[in-house]
């Protein structure tokens, strides 16, 4: 069974389509999301085969949403969207192919034989040039935000709680779905050890500690390790 | 005195005088004299009237020598050149035209076997004062601002006969210095009179004949300006009076009036300003002065001549204007005002007549053409709605969703997509019906509601909408195409944009003579940037059908609500006539 996933804001749209997909044996709808937020947790935490991704949502598009996926797991594409005017941009992110709302269920069969075809090549590995992060899908309780990369002055992982956010004008703290790897790829962060990162915008300082090992004093007054991996990251240590 | 003696004198006088008139209306003819009639004289100016009526005195006194023959004082018409180049040129001119005539008297008279005689003297010194009185008067009246007044007869005949007198009186003086007493006063009793005469009558005509070119060249040419001025304003008015239209219209005005500054403002703020002193006449300057508020206020033309009410600008106080005619632009259907067209003159330059007559003719010809554009631009605008509820009828976007949610949930809830279909088909019949402007805001809900559950469907468990509108307000009519499509965009830029839906509440207010309908989500996205504009189209609407008191306003509060309110005036219910065009 082939490993399947929709996104689409519209309710009845995504219904739809699942009752069209379902149709097919080969195709097992592990999950479906109303939005871009829900779908990058999803897709980080189920690593389905074939994502059904709708263009237009709110906040974040299918195809911004593709850059916050890491390579690694990236699934293949199918865009599904109500106008063509996205077709030459979606399939410049190799998506395996691109169908117009309300879908064809003869159409829609041909997809999913490709899709089959192909399912146990190689997953696609995306060339593209790595489209630069510019706001970062957050939440903070049951509420989503949209946090532009330059307010963002630290991130850090943990085992338990998953990816944070510390940004330059707020005294909380973000959760992200991305992981640490995405912003390695697709932005400015600076990794300084392997659970952080921190934005070179905010350095205010960079010490060298007797043991070797650096640390980096951030606006805000945050202090972050930089362990011996990616000292290389940072001239003032090496 | 015998008649025979008077008559003697006073018909070759009148002979020349007439030479006079031939000459002076031979002079009116000339380019120069426009110059001289119309404006504030310059140096060559005045050196044309000296030499024109130094000339006049220099043939008075030759043509006397030639009709009279007589060895002393004879009667002559040397006047009349002293006193119109003093009333015309000013005391300096007058001053030099009766010394040159004078001059030219004593030289004329006397030879080497005839010394200078104390009468000479007397004739030049009694005609240099003429000159010099006359540009006394004609000081005196542009200092008081009365320069149309020099040309009327009322003051010409006092002027002649009050230095004609004088004349005389001089005479008999130097006479009777001279211990010739009796005879002088014998001769100027014989030659007095009909020089008085003939003097008198020679300067008024002159005067009057002057003063019927000036008028009638005046009045040709302010046909002229007004001419090339309509002709150049037309097509530039749209009727709005916009910053760059009228900054266009106050130039073609400045340069055919040719005075020193043209504004054009509108009830509060300066518009357009250009001509002396434009560096410190900025558009949006506020009205401020008294003269401009109360041609505004009262409708009527104000005339600051500088001499017997004083203007003085605001904005600097070394601002070398003047005096300044204000002459309000008139929304004659209404009887109301638009604004004003002001036209400046320097502090020492006189406002011309011609140019006030002007004016008000420009006025009237500008509020004519903001009417007409007014009445063209309401046009436009509802040529432009009947298009845009075209393309809200078949807004294929709306189509689009509408047909893809109900194909969507066709299989599933086939009872519900029936629904649906009802709606769409309600909302396009009603589309149809409206063929009025405005339409009951009962039946604007109803067409809000039939749009409002496709779009439920659509978005589901995301949209919420709530619809507070009080029963007795239902029976007002509102322009068409207005409430719904703000909907749509609170929908389409707020609601739809949030991850976890959202709200839209539609709610009204009022007060005795209006209603305000209020459209809030409580998505707060609302940015200038990036609204396409349909907001304020409804709202220029709004305000060309019921006036500035009344459209839309947008309040954003971000991330937490936007709010359009529309406000509308309680006018007229729909139960009367229901079909009325109501424009």
């Amino acid at each position: 069974m082939i490993q399947t996933m929709i996104v689409d804001d519209e309710p009845h749209a995504l219904d739809d389509l699942a009752a069209k997909i379902a149709k097919n044996n080969s195709f097992e709808i592990i999950a479906r999301c109303g939005n871009a937020f829900e779908a990058i947790r999803e897709i980080n935490k189920l690593t389905p085969d074939v994502v059904f991704l709708d263009i237009k949502m709110p906040k974040i598009s299918g195809i911004e949403m593709l850059s916050m996926l890491e390579k690694d797991n990236m699934p293949r594409i199918v865009f599904v969207t109500a106008y063509g005017e996205y077709a030459i941009e979606a399939f410049r992110e190799n998506a395996i192919d691109f169908l117009l709302k309300p879908v064809d269920q003869a159409r829609l069969e041909i997809t999913l034989s490709r899709l089959k075809q192909n399912h146990q090549a190689q997953p696609q590995v995306r060339n593209t040039l790595a489209t630069e992060l510019k706001f970062i899908p957050c939440y903070r309780g049951s509420h989503y935000f949209l946090i532009n990369l330059k307010e963002v002055v630290h991130l850090y992982s943990s085992p338990a709680t998953g990816v944070h956010l510390v940004t330059a004008d707020d005294e909380h703290e973000f959760h992200t779905n991305l992981g640490l790897k995405i912003f390695d790829d697709n932005s400015s962060l600076l990794r300084c050890h392997r659970q952080h990162m921190v934005n070179p915008d905010y350095i205010k300082l960079i010490e060298r500690l007797d043991n070797g090992l650096g640390q980096i004093h951030l606006t805000g007054g945050c202090i972050v390790p930089v362990s011996r991996n990616y000292m290389s990251n940072f001239p003032a240590l090496s | 005195m015998p008649p025979t003696l008077f008559l003697d004198h006073i018909i070759p006088l009148l002979q020349h005088m007439l030479v006079f008139l031939g000459l002076a209306y031979l002079f009116t003819r000339t380019r120069v004299f426009t110059a001289l009639v119309n404006n504030r004289l310059t140096w060559p100016d005045k050196l044309v009237i000296y030499v024109v009526f130094s000339g006049f005195c220099i043939l008075g006194t030759f043509l006397s020598e030639q009709s009279f023959q007589s060895a002393d004082a004879i009667a002559n018409t040397r006047a009349i050149g002293a006193v119109l180049g003093g009333l015309l040129g000013g005391p300096v001119v007058g001053l030099l035209v009766g010394a040159t005539g004078g001059v030219h008297r004593v030289l004329s008279m006397s030879s080497a076997s005839d010394p200078i005689h104390y009468i000479d003297i007397a004739c030049a010194v009694a005609t240099t004062a003429d000159g010099l009185l006359a540009g006394c008067v004609h000081w005196m009246q542009s200092r008081r601002g009365r320069m149309e007044s020099l040309f009327s007869q009322r003051l010409v005949w006092p002027v002649v006969l009050v230095v004609e007198g004088l004349h005389i009186v001089i005479v008999i003086v130097a006479g009777w210095l001279a211990g010739e007493g009796a005879a002088i006063v014998r001769l100027e009793m014989e030659i007095g009179p009909p020089m008085l005469l003939a003097n008198a009558l020679g300067v008024a005509l002159i005067i009057y004949m002057i003063s019927e070119q000036k008028r009638s060249r005046d009045e040709l040419s302010g046909i002229n300006h007004a001419w090339a001025i309509a002709q150049q304003c037309a097509g530039l008015l749209r009727g709005e009076l916009d910053q760059g239209t009228s900054l266009r219209i106050a130039q073609i005005i400045q340069r055919e009036t040719r005075v020193a500054a043209v504004a054009i403002t509108d009830l509060n703020r300066l518009v357009a300003f250009t001509g002396e002193g434009e560096e410190h006449h900025l558009p949006g300057t506020v009205v401020s002065s008294k003269a401009t508020l109360d041609a505004i206020q009262n409708n009527r033309v104000v005339f600051v001549d500088g001499v017997r009410s004083r203007y003085q600008c605001h904005i600097d106080s070394d601002c070398a204007l003047g005096s300044v005619l204000i002459i309000p632009l008139r929304d004659e259907a209404n009887n109301t005002v638009l604004g004003t067209i002001k036209l400046y003159e320097v502090k020492q330059k006189l406002f011309r007549n011609i140019n006030r007559r002007l004016g008000e003719d420009i006025a009237q010809l500008l509020s004519a053409s903001l009417l007409a554009g007014r009445y063209q631009l309401q046009q436009r605008l509802r040529l432009r709605d009947q298009y845009q509820l075209l393309v809200a009828q078949v807004n294929p976007h709306f189509l689009y969703n509408a047909l893809t949610t109900i194909g969507h949930i066709t299989t599933q809830q086939p009872q519900r997509a029936r629904a649906l279909l009802q709606h769409l088909s309600n909302f396009f019949r009603k589309s149809l019906e409206t063929s009025a402007d405005r339409v009951r805001l009962g039946d604007e809900l109803d067409h809000l509601n039939a749009y409002l559950e496709i779009e439920k469907a659509r978005f589901e468990a995301r949209l919420d909408v709530v619809i507070a509108i009080p029963d007795h307000l239902l029976d007002y009519r509102i322009p068409v195409f207005t409430l719904q499509p703000i909907v749509e965009n609170a929908i389409k830029h707020g609601v739809a944009e949030l991850i976890n839906g959202g709200r839209v509440s539609v709610g009204c207010t009022e007060d005795e003579y209006s209603f305000t309908l209020c459209v809030e989500d409580n998505a707060g996205l609302y940015t200038a940037k990036q609204s396409d504009g349909m907001g304020l189209r409804i709202d220029e609407r709004i305000k060309t059908l019921f006036g500035e008191k009344f459209g839309i306003r947008i309040c954003c509060e971000p991330g937490q609500w936007t709010r359009v309110s529309i406000r509308l005036p309680k006018e007229e219910r729909s139960d009367d006539d229901p079909d009325d065009d109501c424009r």
